[in-house]
């Protein structure tokens, strides 16, 4: 599953959707609003791309690494503190793919997935800085 | 020619999600950056460097596709193209 939803994620039910008989491992990540003394966030993306790109993310991926699936579900619009941003789900064989599977997953997207934050201050407002820059999927 | 200009963050707060330009054909990228920025100065700081350049933090996209290098702002656009402008993505 990949998708771009203002909703939030259930993150139980997305696990349990991952197993296989094959699956011996599942390794899971979720990116939380952290409160850096921010009220708030609101998440925008380029929706159409940011899709396409998780798909191309999925696909490198499961070429990259033995993985059985790769879910990745990434929430858009206004978010408090505390709540999800995004989720990775990773099933493979064995734990040490599926560490890797994850790792490489979450890496790739914060390098080229359309998608910004802008949080809110209680008297101010700041966009979050890329923290890489602009480089194409391979 | 008819060029959608499509922009995110920093950049839509300056010019707004979407507009349309009309160019003449063959009109390069840096062309439609300029005749954006000719109304919007903030536009204009935002988009180029002290040379007259694309800065090189801006990403763009043509049609969904990254488009890179030296000469990125050199590439003629098409009638019906969709030009994105933004700055580097900060999601995860």
């Amino acid at each position: 599953m990949i998708r771009l939803q203002q909703d939030d994620f259930e993150v139980g039910k997305i696990i349990e959707e991952a197993k296989s008989s094959g699956s011996g491992a599942i390794v899971t990540f979720i990116g939380i609003v952290r409160d850096d003394g921010i009220e708030g966030m609101e998440l925008e993306a380029y929706h159409d791309v940011a899709e396409r790109e998780l798909i191309s993310i999925r696909e490198e991926a499961m070429k990259e690494f033995p993985l059985h699936s790769v879910d990745i579900i990434h929430r858009t619009g206004p978010l408090r503190v505390g709540d999800n941003i995004v989720l990775i789900v990773v099933s493979a064989g064995h734990r040490k793919e599926a560490f890797l599977g994850c790792e490489y997953v979450i890496d790739r997207l914060k390098q080229t997935v359309p998608i910004w934050k802008k949080e809110y201050l209680k008297d101010d407002e700041r966009w979050v800085e890329g923290e890489h820059g602009p480089r194409p999927a391979t | 020619m008819k060029v959608r200009i499509k922009a995110f963050a920093r950049f839509r707060e300056i010019i707004g999600s979407e507009n349309t330009l009309e160019l003449h054909n063959g009109t390069s990228v840096l062309g439609a950056l300029k005749s954006l920025s000719a109304g919007s100065k903030d536009f204009r700081d935002a988009c180029f460097d002290k040379e007259g350049n694309v800065a090189s933090h801006v990403v763009l996209m043509i049609n969904g596709k990254r488009i890179s290098g030296s000469d990125r702002d050199a590439v003629e656009l098409d009638e019906g193209d969709e030009l994105a402008v933004f700055p580097p993505v900060a999601g995860g």
